[in-house]
């Protein structure tokens, strides 16, 4: 009944898996650039801490004293802040009619700079992600279109206002309907990233057999995709959209190896300058201290960027629900601390969260900067971006939403200055970080109208 | 004590709404086919008086009500009032779409919370019409099992299929991300968790796997049987075994196509110059990463003229086995299913008795009873360590564990769903001893059953387990305690608290430090918008204050100041103390009962409850009652009910 002449038609291509297209990958990016000095590309990486600031701690006093005289939010970041950008006057997403649901909706909407539909809002139905769309353009051309990482599991919990829970744990959606899962492990990290079977974790060794296995799979996928009801297919393509991205995650590991040969035997130029630095060394700690677990986070994902296995990350350093900080003398939930009623306690408690969170932000990017790239540092050649959903997470206002940029984005974004009265949205500003990063957009995140064209000097 | 208004919505998980998508057409016409076809038209016509009714309650009584009072602010227009729009509910009132917004409205109207305070206010009775309307809406729902889009098995359901088929251990799927089943994302799949299936598929074809050159390995032989020679033998020998491992692994008989995909892994292997076995190993592998492994899908083609069908028998012993066993079903039930007689009543009562007699049936405490109690999360929510020392690990296990054999206790003793509130026993061990006083008595690690003599202990409500799982790290939380016992055993709906609360006034700090937790939560009630809802969440708390955030009981705050677990409910009934409150929560065994019913039903579906789903429970609900609400008879109902044995088809052949 369902003999399929596909699969007799597949079973007869020589080697299997011939069928795969590889879009983009010679043409653009990985073109041979022999007799020209390599240039690095731009990375894009997102991180998040979810309910917001104490406004008066966070924001320099003014543009001028902005190098001089660091907030106590930035104090970590003194060394670096010429490399930082700062702007007030980003507003979020306005939530009406979910008023009664900021948390679900500070990091679904961080990334989207969109509301979920409220006629289905039990269900996934927002807008892809700038991170993804990002992916979409530079990912093709690494081992991982994206790296999505979390210091929490992105677990089950009630919602609010009926949305679907994945609101409150994700920020990153391939499409509308498909919310991106973070990886929690540090191991699994690292071995996804380099291939490696290391004891304790699991990951995919992932060999060009397997290519045409799941070649094979997804014939057989389709077939049992035609016998299903509508509702059902739906559910398939999932799966099948998960099969082909292995494949060509497989695919993208193979061109690598053959372009490492190449550049072995000498018929290839290398990508790498001599004075480079070496990758990083990672070292998985044994405890569980946050803020080792957290630069352990930032670690992979520098060494990520820098070995070019991926050009885009976004890190979830922390979800609305349940986060305490027991390193720093108090075991309060963040979230019932940014409820502080004018509470000075609650305030400074607040305070101290917020500048954890910005100091491991701080370690990440005083690392990138102390990496040479090219003529550079790793970080001129990345667009880093630290914030929260919130403005404060005492009455939800998403006026002036917390940002830091770091990174000069390869030469697009001017570093070291503060702009106090920016005006713009949070779809601008994806709008213009995607730009920043050479991200052709045929259309704007979200609520975007304009680009910030003062990001860039 | 504002902080626990914020709070609120952190804690607790409710089936009721993890749903999955849900498609919206349905059709009339199916219903009164069904009917027909089923003999059951004397129901038929009941059900189409009382539709008629209810459409007549709504145009006369309850449209008035919400034009009045509703729509003025809450209307079809940008940006709509907290999102609340009536128009389109008004044109469709029957509509599964605005089950939940009936629900809510319904809740808020009662406790008096909507209209807001400055806006016209309703008369008792205009009230009472909202409220009697939530008995009536179902009556507008056509027919329906709802739809059972094919599901992804949740982590534990495939790390326990996978050892029921290769024997390998439950921790080989340690890895995937975790995940709670009956929620609604858990059908989705990326790219990592495919990479992660086929790597867990390549740990499974080592562990059975014999090295090279060595003999098989028992598994081994059993899978593969003893290799023929030649090619077109062994080519032959894979098909069929192809087929065996299809059947058990895709849990019903694959269809050729099916078997020819595998047989193609076969010959990929083969052209890679592997040998024999290791080609059947790609075949497995195959066979680990297919969607017909990952999902649960159908055994056939479905008509594509039928809108409402049962189950095959394949997905129904599926379904059942998932539900009660999280694993795959057994020879006995695909032996069943071969012969299409699962699906009778008597056949699929026995088989529910067998699963659920069998230690196996442990899975539906671990995958509905402690995300129903709200004790699954214990062993990672914070206490702090200065107040409470004691909460170790083994402490917090020990809690899970109680709250696992007291209701394991009422399944396979098959009691009443009243024990859950007044039952006189329950499990212990040394350590958990503590909590109660009893650790003289009780010595040793190991949990075992005790008769309780003091009446203000048994029963969930004085359960140190769900009385941590309701409190802050270093206190009480008489709300949180208020909105468990509303909301997870009397299934009621608490509307939650209003986005940002107001700050109570801000009175002399040193003052409220002194107070007690009681005194401090009634300050809700000196603030009317508070008021509302706390007058009926808090006193339910009150009167388990005697307990501590761990379950301790205590009659002295840590400020020393007595307790008062004095109270008053709604109703009018007061209590005094644990034991009072218990009794008379006993006082409300339907309300209990059918709570459960509705709980069970809704993890069972993986969906929401919504439309027809009432009025199937209301049928339930008769054979419940009259068997005294015994719970497996609340098991049977679900297993046998109409919507777990049916579902709903979209046509698909417009599709491209």
């Amino acid at each position: 009944m369902m003999q399929s002449k596909r699969l007799n038609r597949r079973a007869c291509l020589k080697g299997l898996g011939v069928s795969l297209g590889l879009p983009l990958l010679e043409t653009m990016g990985w073109a041979d650039t022999k007799g020209q000095p390599y240039k690095p590309p731009v990375r894009l990486g997102f991180m998040y801490m979810p309910h917001g600031v104490i406004m008066e701690q966070f924001w320099p006093a003014s543009a001028e004293s902005y190098l001089s005289a660091a907030s106590h939010a930035l104090q970590p970041l003194k060394p670096v802040l010429d490399q930082c950008l700062m702007m007030k006057g980003i507003s979020g997403v306005p939530i009406s009619p979910f008023n009664g649901a900021p948390h679900a909706l500070e990091l679904s909407t961080w990334l989207t700079a969109t509301l979920p539909a409220a006629d289905k809002r039990n269900q996934i139905s927002i807008a892809i992600s700038a991170d993804q769309i990002a992916a979409n353009h530079i990912g093709s051309f690494t081992i991982l279109p994206s790296l999505e990482l979390a210091t929490m599991p992105q677990t089950w919990k009630e919602n609010q206002e009926g949305l679907n829970e994945a609101y409150y744990s994700h920020c990153s959606f391939r499409s509308p309907t498909q919310a991106v899962p973070a990886e929690v492990n540090p191991r699994n990290v690292l071995n996804r990233l380099f291939q490696k079977q290391g004891a304790g974790g699991q990951s995919a060794q992932l060999k060009p057999l397997d290519r045409s296995l799941l070649d094979i799979v997804l014939g057989g996928a389709r077939e049992l995709r035609r016998s299903l009801p509508v509702s059902d297919q739906r559910k398939l393509d999932e799966y099948l959209d998960s099969v082909r991205s292995v494949e060509r995650r497989i695919a993208a590991v193979e061109h690598r190896q053959k372009e490492a040969a190449l550049e072995k035997a000498g018929q290839r130029a290398s990508k790498r300058y001599d004075t480079d630095s070496a990758p990083i060394e990672i070292k998985i700690p044994e405890g569980d201290k946050r803020s080792e677990y957290m630069q352990i986070m930032c670690d992979l994902n520098i060494l990520a960027f820098q070995t070019d296995t991926t050009r885009v990350s976004t890190y979830i350093g922390s979800t609305p629900n349940g986060a305490s900080y027991p390193e720093l003398g108090f075991n309060d939930q963040h979230h019932s601390q940014t409820h502080h009623q004018g509470d000075s306690e609650k305030i400074r408690k607040v305070a101290a969260i917020v500048q954890f969170n910005v100091a491991q932000f701080a370690y990440m990017v005083k690392k990138m900067h102390g990496l040479r790239e090219a003529d550079g540092t790793l970080l001129d050649n990345c667009i880093m971006m630290w914030g929260s959903g919130l403005e404060d997470g005492m009455h939800h206002e998403r006026e002036n939403l917390p940002f830091i940029l770091a990174g000069k984005g390869g030469g697009a974004i001017q570093t070291g200055r503060f702009l106090p009265d920016t005006k713009g949205n949070q779809g601008d500003l994806l709008t213009t970080l995607l730009a920043c990063a050479g991200i052709p957009n045929d259309r704007p995140v979200g609520i975007a109208t304009k680009q910030l064209n003062e990001i860039r000097g | 004590m504002i902080e626990e208004s914020g709070n609120l919505f952190l804690d607790f998980p409710d089936p009721r709404h993890c749903d999955r998508p849900k498609g919206v057409s349905r059709s009339r016409a199916f219903c009164f086919l069904f009917c027909l076809a089923t003999g059951a038209l004397g129901q038929a016509i009941d059900h189409e008086a009382r539709k008629a009714e209810a459409e007549a309650y709504f145009r006369g009584s309850v449209t008035p009500v919400i034009k009045t009072y509703c729509t003025p602010c809450h209307q079809n227009r940008r940006p709509t009032r907290a999102g609340v729009n009536f128009d389109p509910a008004l044109k469709a009132p029957g509509h599964a779409a605005f089950t939940e917004q009936w629900k809510r409205s319904a809740a808020r109207v009662k406790a008096h919370d909507m209209p807001p305070k400055e806006a016209p206010q309703p008369s008792e009775a205009e009230r009472q019409v909202i409220i009697d309307w939530m008995g009536k809406v179902k009556y507008l729902s056509p027919q329906d099992p709802g739809p059972f889009v094919i599901r992804r098995l949740t982590k534990t359901e495939y790390a326990n299929t996978l050892h029921d088929l290769f024997g390998v251990p439950t921790s080989i799927a340690d890895s995937l991300p975790d995940e709670v089943s009956g929620e609604g994302y858990l059908n989705s799949l990326s790219p990592l968790q495919l990479e992660q299936y086929l790597a867990i598929a390549d740990k499974v074809v080592q562990r059975i796997a014999a090295p090279r050159g060595a003999p098989p390995t028992t598994i081994e032989r059993r899978l593969f049987g003893t290799a023929p020679e030649g090619p077109a033998r062994r080519r032959a020998a894979a098909r069929e075994i192809a087929r065996g491992l299809a059947r058990k692994a895709y849990r019903r008989p694959p269809t050729e196509a099916e078997v020819d995909v595998l047989v193609a892994a076969y010959d990929l292997a083969g052209r890679s110059k592997q040998s024999y076995q290791q080609s059947l190993h790609l075949m497995l592998k195959a066979v680990l990463v297919s969607p017909q492994f990952l999902f649960i899908t159908p055994a056939g083609e479905a008509n594509p003229s039928s809108g409402l069908v049962r189950l095959d028998d394949y997905q129904l012993a599926s379904r059942l086995s998932y539900l009660l066993w999280a694993s795959m079903p057994d020879d006995q039930l695909l032996g069943l299913a071969d012969r299409g007689a699962l699906h009778e009543p008597e056949v699929l009562k026995a088989q529910t008795k067998r699963l659920l007699d069998h230690p196996r049936s442990r899975a539906l405490f671990d995958g509905f009873g402690a995300q129903w109690l709200g004790v699954g999360a214990l062993a990672k929510q914070v206490f702090d360590p200065a107040v409470f020392p004691q909460m170790k690990p083994a402490l917090r296990a020990a809690m899970y564990d109680e709250a696992r054999l007291f209701f394991e206790s009422i399944l396979r003793e098959d009691k009443s769903v009243l024990r859950f509130v007044d039952g006189d026993y329950t499990y212990l061990n040394q350590s958990l001893a503590a909590v109660y006083g009893l650790d003289k008595v009780v010595r040793g690690p190991a949990m075992r059953r005790i008769q309780l003599r003091d009446p203000n202990r048994g029963g969930l409500l004085g359960m140190p387990g769900i009385l941590a799982a309701t409190s802050f790290p270093n206190r009480t939380s008489p709300v949180k305690r208020g909105v468990w016992v509303l909301e997870q055993l009397l299934g009621e709906h608490v509307p939650a608290a209003p986005p940002n609360v107001p700050a109570l006034d801000q009175q002399d700090r040193a003052a409220i430090s002194r107070l007690t937790t009681r005194q401090r939560t009634e300050l809700h009630r000196t603030n009317p918008v508070c008021a509302n809802c706390h007058q009926i969440l808090d006193p339910i708390g009150f009167g388990l204050e005697n307990f501590d955030a761990i379950g301790q009981w205590r009659t002295q705050e840590s400020n020393g100041e007595r307790i008062d677990a004095a109270g008053q409910l709604p109703g009018g009934q007061s209590f005094s103390s644990p034991k009072d409150l218990k009794g008379i929560l006993a006082g409300r065994a339907n309300d209990i009962s059918r709570n459960l019913v509705e709980r069970l039903l809704a993890y069972a579906l993986g969906r929401r409850l919504e439309g027809y789903d009432e009025i199937v429970v209301d049928k339930m609900m008769e054979g419940i009652a009259a068997d005294d609400h015994r719970m497996r008879s609340i098991v049977n109902a679900v297993v046998t009910s109409y919507p777990f044995t049916h579902r709903r088809i979209e046509d698909n052949r417009r599709q491209p």
